[in-house]
């Protein structure tokens, strides 16, 4: 038993659920200070669309909400917490009984296919070409690719997806714009038809797009300087003393050396998917987990807020313990410090 | 004695003023020799002059120029001309008197939250580092919990909490989220310094924490610091135009922000007409942020004798 | 030496590289002749030119560096001669390890510390045409000879090896492939004392067993003597003198090589006996005239100043 207090595993796993448990407090209780609250919302709507009374509209709202704006609060985060434990995230307060879990299940996977994909095509696009501009240093590659990937890094995705829709779309008419917005066609049935899957990724094309134009730079920019320090280890004029060929030399002893210090950063930007995605999302409309919070803080659709929130939260920690995993197998001299019980 | 005397000079030697010492000149040159660097710092100047002194020179329209609908147009967005260099917004106003006046606010509240952010990871990276012990933990464990949740998300529940009747609690806000990152680097100089030498000769001559920081430990960081806050100043602008893309925050006229917001809300996006009236704001964004970027290379000359002399 | 075939034969060789500052004469008209089984020990300060050598000899000059004049001959098994300089990219690869290795200074970075041992080994081998399975057998007997224990070398990761058992990992994998030549950078210089004379012992013993020739980078005059048979002392990019092991060390006849062996701590003459030789060695973009020991040398006459004098023989007290 106190082997097990003391593993490694077990003390990341704890920490992680204190982590979890505290953003999920926290957000809790921030929610609930936001300036009004979603029975005023809706009310306000009753009264200003169908012109109901206050009070008419207060009793329909009571009716549609399992939500009481005047319990006090800490009683909320008593019942909140009672039923997170049985993994019931309650019901979202707008979109009326529409479980929050449901609703999550129904956008986290757009969100993970496009900001997945962008975040697979950026990184290994980038991890190759700033190996190349490192190991071509001073070359036209390397010139080109360098002024490129700084003015590319130091622009704001937004800007890029604005950009991009007016001069690639509107302009210049490269790019029909109109067709993309969306998740997918309406009338195209889903399902594992090569019209479906073809559709889903023009529709998340833009998106994509964007995501990488605006992490490309980065991901370009910190390969060149890791693979530069690296091209200057001994043991890599070693290995070009024995005369390993370039292609060996370039992918087991520069390109695995180099990408260390990229793969913790991968891993734990992996965490910040879901929360990155608020702005593009919307202004793409794409169904997904981003647009979806900014559409539930529009509306104070609280619980749908804490939900999202925890996913957030979980990613976010389970990112983390992912990029101490992945460094530890990569990096021989850190896989000790794993479990200890075991050596 | 001569010990001590040693002791100062080295104590001298690392001090702030020592390292500007070699004059304007010295500097000017640093500045020069990073091309990118200097066309960053040109950009800077740049945005800077037209939004502090573009307001005296160009009047700024803000009711509806009805007047200037062309005869058989449908909508008053008008592409550049003579009169009006970079075209006419939604209600027929001249984009370039938007562009002049709604840089200035934007720029000032991502300053201040630049500097706001920086003392306060200062201040709390020095206490974090000198003192150790419980007030180390604490602040490590809050700027944990801070870089757990994702910051954006986390302001667009602020950003409703906050009320922007000024400009300062935006800043503070931003400064609340974006501590973390300059209080670690402080906090791990400030120990490692600790230890080095002249640290230790600043101790043995008795000259307090106070003047150890700011004499020894924060002049020595002071290129970081500063490219740091540029960097703060970046994310600042990144977020306060992304809120009001959102339109999360209040509008408030003129900001490049709001263009965009505007923009966007009449449809400008797919009408190649008004395209103008977004381009504008997307471009300044996109090119003051560039020179922030660019600028910080300079900077690190300057502030770094050691590149300083190059190689 | 005894049996007198030249294995590598160096003439006339000159090494710059380019700095802003100018041109830096690094290497002047060095030239040597190492024999079958011959320990050659090339000593002098740091910065005196002596990696540079070894490193335009295996075609690995950072880009800077420019070889301006020489030729190198090695002579393979069979008899053929092979123009070293001469030789293209794919040739000198395949040169590389096969007849000529090298063991580099600095053990803790030289080993990929992703890759295990054996790892490096297969890749050695691969890139040279040997079988996997040939290339396991040979480097476990090599790991026997350098006192390693085989098996548990072969499959660790560098980082679970000390320094002295890298080094003697590097040791075993230079010869590998049965090559003629091997060159160690400073071998001993990254390992404590103890280390240091273990490595000695295990090179001595191999180069019995497997009759290699060694040129051996130094500035420690203890462990040249122990291992070598010719000495050359190197200053400013020249070799200033050459010969047997015995000669150079009890009768210098350069004032370097004495100054050398005065500021070297010996057994037999005690601390209080040590000098150091004053100043620091020439500005090699500038050098100057004549002898380019002449400003710190204390038998400096006005000849020196603008011609080499030639050598003398001298009696060291």
């Amino acid at each position: 038993m106190r082997k097990l207090i003391r593993s490694y595993t077990f003390r990341t796993v704890v920490q992680g659920l204190i982590t979890i448990w505290a953003v999920m407090t926290f957000t809790f209780f921030l929610i609930r200070l936001m300036p009004g609250n979603p029975a005023q919302i809706k009310i306000d709507e009753y009264v200003d669309r169908y012109g109901m009374s206050e009070d008419q509209a207060r009793q329909q709202v009571a009716t549609l909400f399992n939500y009481d704006p005047d319990q006090p609060v800490f009683e909320q985060y008593v019942d909140y917490l009672s039923d997170l434990v049985r993994f019931d995230l309650g019901r979202s307060l707008t979109s009326t009984e529409t479980p929050v879990a449901e609703q999550i299940l129904r956008f986290l996977p757009w969100t993970l296919f496009s900001v997945g994909l962008a975040l697979l095509v950026a990184f290994s696009l980038g991890v190759l070409v700033g190996l190349a501009m490192a190991y071509w240093r001073g070359g036209l590659l390397d010139n080109v690719m360098t002024v490129f990937a700084s003015v590319i890094y130091a622009i704001p995705d937004y800007i890029i997806a604005l950009l991009l829709i007016m001069v690639a779309g509107v302009q210049l008419k490269l790019i029909p714009v109109g067709e993309l917005y969306g998740g997918s066609t309406q009338g195209i049935e889903p399902g594992f038809t090569v019209e479906y899957i073809l559709d889903l990724l023009k529709h998340a094309f833009l998106p994509v797009f964007t995501y990488v134009l605006a992490t490309i730079g980065g991901w370009m920019l910190t390969m060149k300087s890791s693979t530069i320090s690296t091209l200057g280890e001994d043991y890599i004029t070693v290995a070009r003393a024995r005369g390993l060929p370039e292609r060996r030399l370039l992918t087991a002893y520069v390109g695995r050396n180099a990408m260390l210090p990229l793969m913790t950063r991968l891993a734990i930007s992996i965490g910040f998917v879901v929360g990155g995605s608020a702005i593009i999302e919307t202004l793409f409309l794409y169904p997904g987990l981003g647009r979806n919070l900014v559409l539930a803080i529009g509306l104070r659709d609280y619980t749908t807020m804490q939900g999202i929130f925890l996913v957030i939260a979980i990613s976010v920690v389970v990112s983390n313990i992912l990029a101490d995993l992945l460094y530890g197998w990569l990096d021989p001299r850190v896989r000790l410090g794993g479990d200890k019980g075991t050596e | 004695m001569s010990a001590s005397a040693d002791v100062r000079a080295v104590l001298s030697e690392k001090s702030l003023v020592q390292r500007l010492s070699s004059g304007t000149r010295g500097t000017v040159r640093a500045l020069l020799r990073n091309k990118a660097g200097f066309l960053g710092f040109l950009g800077v100047m740049f945005f800077i002059i037209l939004t502090t002194l573009g307001p005296l020179v160009i009047p700024y329209e803000g009711d509806p120029r009805l007047d200037r609908l062309r005869p058989g147009a449908r909508s008053l967005f008008a592409p550049p001309s003579v009169e009006h260099p970079l075209g006419l917004d939604v209600k027929g106003r001249d984009v370039l008197s938007h562009i002049v006046h709604g840089g200035g606010p934007l720029i000032l509240t991502a300053l201040e939250a630049g500097i706001l952010t920086t003392i306060v990871a200062v201040a709390l990276g020095a206490a974090a580092g000198l003192l150790g012990g419980f007030i180390d933990q604490i602040i490590s464990a809050a700027s944990n919990f801070i870089l757990t949740i994702p910051q954006f998300p986390l302001l667009l529940v602020l950003a409703t909490i906050v009320t922007f009747d000024n400009r300062l609690g935006m800043a503070l806000l931003l400064a609340v989220l974006n501590w973390p990152t300059l209080m670690r680097a402080v906090r791990a100089q400030v120990m490692s310094l600790k230890s080095r030498d002249y640290v230790e000769a600043a101790f043995a001559l008795d000259l307090g924490l106070w003047h150890i920081t700011t004499r020894e430990v924060l002049p020595n960081m002071i290129s970081y610091i500063v490219v740091n806050m540029i960097f703060t100043i970046r994310s600042a602008m990144y977020f306060i135009i992304a809120l009001m893309f959102l339109g999360l925050v209040p509008l408030t006229e003129p900001d490049w922000g709001m263009m965009i917001f505007i923009g966007k809300q009449q449809g400008s996006l797919s009408n190649p007409e008004a395209a103008w009236m977004l381009l504008a704001p997307v471009l300044a964004i996109a090119l003051f942020q560039l020179s922030l970027v660019l600028f910080t290379r300079s900077l690190e000359e300057v502030f770094n004798p050691r590149l300083r002399q190059g190689v | 030496m005894a049996d007198g075939s030249v294995v590598l034969s160096v003439e006339d060789i000159s090494i710059t590289y380019t700095t802003q500052r100018g041109i830096v004469q690094a290497v002047s008209n060095v030239s040597f002749d190492l024999h079958a089984g011959e320990t050659l020990a090339l000593i002098g300060e740091s910065g005196c030119g002596k990696s540079t050598i070894v490193l335009g000899l295996i075609g690995l000059l950072p880009k800077t560096g420019k070889i301006t004049t020489g030729k190198v001959t090695y002579r393979r098994r069979d008899g053929r001669l092979i123009d070293v300089l001469g030789l293209n990219k794919e040739q000198m690869r395949q040169f590389l390890w096969n007849e000529c290795s090298m063991v580099f200074q600095g053990a803790l970075n030289s080993l990929n510390p992703v890759l295990k041992i054996s790892s490096m080994i297969y890749d050695t081998a691969r890139a040279h045409g040997m079988r996997a399975d040939e290339a396991k057998k040979r480097a476990l007997s090599l790991f026997e000879k350098v006192r390693l224990d085989p098996l548990r070398v072969f499959n660790s990761y560098p980082h679970e090896l000390s320094g002295g058992m890298r080094q003697r990992v590097l040791l075993a994998t230079a010869l590998l492939l049965r090559p003629q030549v091997v060159i160690m950078d400073e071998p001993t210089t990254a390992v404590d004392i103890l280390t240091q004379r273990s490595i000695i012992k295990v090179l001595k013993q191999l180069r019995e067993e497997l009759n290699f020739s060694v040129i051996f980078i130094s500035h420690d005059l203890a462990v040249a003597a122990e291992i070598a048979d010719t000495v050359a002392t190197m200053y400013a990019g020249e070799i200033i003198e050459k010969g047997p092991v015995s000669e150079v060390f009890y009768r210098p006849r350069h004032a370097y090589t004495l100054g050398l062996l005065e500021a070297a701590p010996r057994l037999s003459t005690g601390a209080e006996e040590l000098m150091s030789i004053p100043g620091s060695p020439p500005d090699l973009i500038d050098p100057p005239k004549g002898c380019k020991f002449h400003m710190r040398c204390r038998f400096v006459t006005d000849e020196c100043k603008t011609t080499k004098p030639p050598l003398q023989a001298s009696s060291p007290t």
